[in-house]
């Protein structure tokens, strides 16, 4: 059966290509496209990651609605350490952030001013990769005051300039100083760069009496996608007052916004989907009521309609495999190059700051598991595709067929 | 600071009648400018810890006052300039005079429960509340104040509870638009100082932040004194600094 | 003799009906499909860029130079409402609004939150863009000391319809002052600015918050069709700066261009692929029925008329599909226009974007006549392949051919 079917397709040539070239046009776009799609949106939030966000964060429970230093954590090394016995965890780093009055000798302008750990953030932001002019952080960089450039620009200051900073401690008790602006960063995204400076932890905590305390703490893990399962550790280990939140919460409008694109996206390329069963059908079809004569002599010589069936199945089998075989690698290939170089538009950050894209890059997204279920729909298509062809054939009788004109 | 006193002092003499708030009126007609010095201490509790401040306050009338900070030595020298509405703050430690902002209007006063905002409001309670009488309770009448509809007060209303021997409040409870409380003024130990009565403990108490409080201990209070004019000049923040 | 060749075409394209049938499927499924999705990405580019101009810039917008740069008080047009009244007797020129605005804080009880009071006048803003339309809950007006606030802000200060909210700014001297609104309404522009801080009061009372002259503003918005009044403005106020939509809204002109280019994509994508579909149904219709063409020709028929005939057979099946999914489309279209498409599981990250939870597609005759042409083109292409094989072909071998 299965060498009669390779027959046939050799035979009708017309069909077998139309068929092989549409199933490959489909496999390959299906691939690319999905790939284009996931690609985007996982920079996009990697990028959003990158920045400041982690994608694991631990906070005392309604430091986030309600804030203030009632709501800080305050036993910092106990849930450091039960961080380290977990797997998966790159790094993690304890902020310590307030609001203050930061003021240049002419303007002054409200501020988030947050205490990090000059050597741990550079591989869990992007921070250090912004710096627009002067430097960034050190451990020893003492009141180096590190802030964002439109910030600056609203302040008035430049580099070496004295700020000054008046705010309230973690105990709530007057806290003022004079920090040093000894560097400029630019994230890409206005709120952020227009209310933020860094300080260095080691100074900061002494000002702020927050030895030992944090607003929360910032988990790098090593796979994105175990995020879920060291979540789960995570919560297991920190007692009720604490929750540990992974960036699918801590970021809902981003992931739901890029669901809402993945919808359209999908709806997008069904478009060519319906159309491409249509035309693979119609082919099918018409090869199929061209053979009439030749599959009523198959089954006056005894074929059974299941047979006939299994025919049919094995012709479109074949032909979908020959096209996916090819399209896979090449689509593959595609989506792996470019997820390592991925396409640049230039100027296209610029264009969309506002929406948290902060870069130019597009990149793929290389998933073995996503071309695998690409794949599929477009087999299972196909297969969908030859049955109408299968119902119309049999529902001739044999001898009817065989004299078919 | 001098604003919430005088709030609080023209509370703590709200006398009781049929027209609450033309009593009310009288009050503050009464109240205005008068020249009060006060030294007090006032002691915040947050987070299971406390810490006590000190400070001097000369006010004359609604719209100046000057505060400075006597204790702790950390904080010591800080003073406050409040100008009708506006804010002044001098910090020896960085040596700056810093103009508070509107959007810094509703952080916490020195860490206390008060915001810089309550600090400077103009709030008054004749032109800014409409009084009604709620209840009485021998002695204590209970006087609900809404917010006319023009006045730019956050709060949905406030309850007072006030004693009618001495003319002072017992309890102020503020409440959002919804009804629900948002902190609570309670006083205790009231004194005569020449011819006026107030409460000499004031505690504030928020009600989302428990275990929080804010309590202010009269130590001194001098009415009708002559206060110079030079407290209320922005050179005063630094030159009364030390 | 073309009632004949008509006849025998349209005859000859429903001989082998369920073939027919499914051409006409395929193209009327995707073409309705076409329609739908163009239809519901216009009316999304459509609907932002067109809030966007009405709630702001307008075609046209007057600043002063600085303003776009630092928005402070400071910053303002001085002779607004004189350039508003010249304006206004410009036949070039079908609205024009004043807006003064600044920054500051907003707050209740418990929540406080930036904003931008932004003093207008209700009137003016109706003539200018249908202000009304942006209203989502409450109502339209400025009584009782009436403010009308962004969607956005509203839910970060957790206010509804009544609350009451002070807003804290610098007034022209410096000065603090604060200002006691009750909120009247509450609006969705899909202007992501606005919606997230924007609180709109009456442009008199502002002027008398900030004690400032009524003649100034920071912004005039112009609505116009004219494409040379901007050109004009700029020679007129040499000093401020005069900018249309695209130069403040540059984010638009990106997203409408690349709406564009990806509907064409789709399109010619989607519209080849049916090119083949009937490609296939035409050539093996055609080879089934040679030896009928060989007997036509045998007969005497010219060859021009055969061609004829195929060509209107194609044209039949391609226009019938054609009908069917304008049809489907139309309805689809309508569907999506009226009812729409509805989002609001995802409402958080829709209105964050600046869409309409509930999306709304656009019909537009070019998409009608536009498949009109890829269609009837397609249809004639299909033949041209068939009618080379007929040509090629001898009557006598043709009717000899055993097929």
């Amino acid at each position: 059966m299965f060498n009669l079917a390779l027959k046939n397709i050799l035979f009708y040539k017309g069909r077998s290509i139309t068929t092989l070239i549409l199933t490959f046009i489909s496999a390959l776009m299906f691939i690319v496209y999905v790939s284009m799609m996931d690609g985007s949106h996982e920079s996009m939030l990697k990028n959003a990651l990158k920045v400041y966000t982690g994608s694991i964060e631990i906070y005392k429970k309604d430091y986030r609605d309600i804030g203030g230093n009632e709501y800080l954590i305050t036993d910092v090394q106990k849930i450091e350490k039960e961080l380290d016995k977990i797997e998966g965890i790159d790094t993690y780093t304890a902020r310590y952030e307030t609001y203050g009055l930061l003021s240049s000798s002419t303007q002054s302008s409200a501020s988030l001013v947050a205490g990090v750990e000059p050597l741990k953030e550079p591989s869990m932001s992007q921070l250090k990769v912004a710096l627009v002019e002067g430097e960034f952080l050190s451990p020893t960089s003492g009141n180096c005051l590190y802030a964002g450039v439109d910030l600056v620009k609203k302040l008035e200051a430049k580099l070496g300039d004295e700020i000054s900073f008046v705010g309230a401690a973690s105990d709530n008790s007057f806290a003022a100083d004079l920090f040093k602006l000894c560097g400029t960063f630019r994230t890409g995204s206005f709120s952020f760069d227009a209310s933020s400076a860094f300080i260095a932890r080691a100074y900061f905590d002494e000002l702020m009496m927050s030895h030992n305390k944090a607003s929360y703490i910032n988990i790098k893990v090593h796979d994105l996608n175990d995020v879920d399962t060291i979540n789960t550790q995570i919560s297991a280990k920190i007692d009720d007052s604490i929750e540990s939140l992974t960036w699918k919460t801590l970021m809902k409008t981003m992931v739901d916004a890029m669901e809402v694109d993945s919808i359209f996206g999908y709806i997008t390329i069904s478009i060519f989907y319906v159309v491409i069963f249509f035309v693979i059908m119609i082919f099918g079809f018409i090869n199929v009521s061209s053979r009439i004569r030749e599959f009523g002599t198959l089954r006056c010589i005894g074929l059974s309609r299941q047979k006939i069936r299994t025919l049919l199945f094995y012709e479109i089998f074949i032909l979908s495999s020959i096209a996916i075989m090819i399209a896979t690698p090449i689509g593959a290939y595609i989506a792996y190059y470019y997820s390592v170089h991925p396409i640049v538009i230039d100027g296209m950050s610029e264009m969309y700051k506002d929406y948290g894209i902060i870069s130019d890059e597009i990149p793929f997204s290389f998933n073995l598991f996503t071309i695998t279920w690409n794949i599929s729909v477009v087999y299972l298509l196909n297969i969908l595709s030859i049955l109408y062809p299968m119902a119309f054939i049999n529902s001739f009788k044999p001898v009817e067929a065989a004299h078919h004109v | 600071m001098k604003r919430i006193l005088l709030t609080l002092s023209l509370l703590s003499a709200l006398a009781f009648g049929d027209e609450a708030s033309d009593i009310m009126k009288r009050i503050d007609d009464n109240q205005r400018g008068q020249n009060v010095y006060m030294q007090m201490s006032m002691t915040i509790t947050s987070m299971g810890h406390s810490r006590t401040m000190k400070m001097q306050s000369w006010a004359k009338g609604t719209k100046k006052s000057f505060v400075k900070t006597i204790y702790p030595p950390k904080d010591r020298g800080i003073t406050f300039l409040s100008l009708d509405n506006q804010m002044w703050q001098y910090i020896p430690k960085i040596e700056r005079t810093i103009k508070i902002p509107p959007s810094m209007m509703l952080q916490n006063w020195m860490g206390s429960d008060f915001t810089n905002d309550d600090v400077v409001k103009q709030s008054s309670i004749v032109d800014d509340y409409d009084a009604k009488i709620l209840k009485r309770e021998g002695k204590v009448v209970t006087i609900e104040l809404i917010p006319k509809e023009d006045a730019a007060v956050v709060w949905g209303k406030i309850v007072s509870q006030i004693d009618t021997d001495t003319y002072t409040s017992q309890k102020d409870i503020f409440y959002d638009e919804d009804g629900e409380e948002v902190r609570y003024f309670i006083y205790d130990k009231v004194k005569k100082f020449g011819k006026y009565y107030s409460p000499t403990v004031w505690k504030i108490l928020p009600s989302d932040k428990k275990g929080n409080s804010t309590e202010i201990i009269l130590e001194e209070v001098k009415y009708d004194q002559e206060i110079s004019e030079q407290y209320f000049r922005k050179s005063a923040l630094k030159r009364f600094s030390r | 003799m073309f009632k004949l060749i008509l006849k025998l075409a349209w005859n000859n394209a429903f001989l082998r009906l369920s073939r027919t049938l499914l051409v006409i499927i395929m193209i009327a499924v995707s073409m309705s499909m076409l329609l739908a999705i163009q239809g519901l990405f216009d009316g999304m580019a459509y609907n932002m860029s067109d809030k966007m101009l009405r709630s702001d810039s307008g075609e046209i917008s007057i600043y002063h130079k600085d303003y776009r740069l630092n928005k402070i008080i400071a910053n303002h047009v001085t002779d607004a409402k004189t350039i508003k009244a010249k304006l206004e007797q410009d036949s070039e020129v079908q609205a024009v609004v004043t807006r003064f605005s600044v920054d500051g804080l907003s707050a209740t009880a418990r929540k406080s939150s930036f904003a931008n009071i932004i003093g207008i006048n209700l009137e003016d803003e109706e003539k200018f863009g249908q202000f009304s339309d942006f209203l989502k809950k409450g109502t339209l007006d400025f009584k009782k000391r009436g403010a009308l606030i962004g969607g956005e802000l509203a839910k970060t200060l957790k206010v509804k319809v009544g609350s009451k909210l002070v807003f804290s700014t610098q007034d022209k001297n410096g000065d603090i002052n604060s200002i006691a609104l009750r909120i009247r309404g509450i609006l969705r522009t899909a202007n992501v600015k606005l919606d997230t801080s924007a609180i709109f009061i009456d442009a008199v009372r502002l002027d008398k918050f900030l004690g400032i002259d009524k003649n100034i503003a920071t912004q005039i918005a112009i609505r116009t069709q004219s494409s040379t009044l901007q050109d004009k403005l700029k020679k007129d106020y040499p000093n401020l700066s005069v900018k249309n939509f695209l130069e403040i809204n540059p984010m638009m002109q990106m997203m409408e261009d690349s709406m564009v280019i990806f509907n064409s994509m789709i399109f010619v994508i989607v519209m080849f692929v049916v090119f083949i579909g009937i490609l296939g149904v035409m050539y093996v219709s055609i080879l089934d029925r040679i030896r009928e063409f060989g007997i036509m020709r045998g007969i005497g028929m010219k060859y021009s008329h055969i061609r004829l005939q195929i060509i209107l057979e194609a044209l039949f099946v391609g226009l019938m599909g054609y009908l069917v999914g304008a049809l489907f489309g139309f309805s689809g279209l309508y569907y999506l226009e009226n009812v729409g498409l509805d989002l609001s599981a995802y409402a958080d990250a829709m209105e964050s974007f600046g869409y309409e939870t509930i999306l709304y597609a656009e019909i537009k005759l070019s998409y009608f006549t536009n498949t009109f042409y890829a269609i009837f083109t397609a249809s004639l292409l299909s033949v041209f392949l068939p009618l080379r094989k007929i040509k090629k072909m001898h009557p006598i071998d043709v009717i000899k051919a055993d097929t």
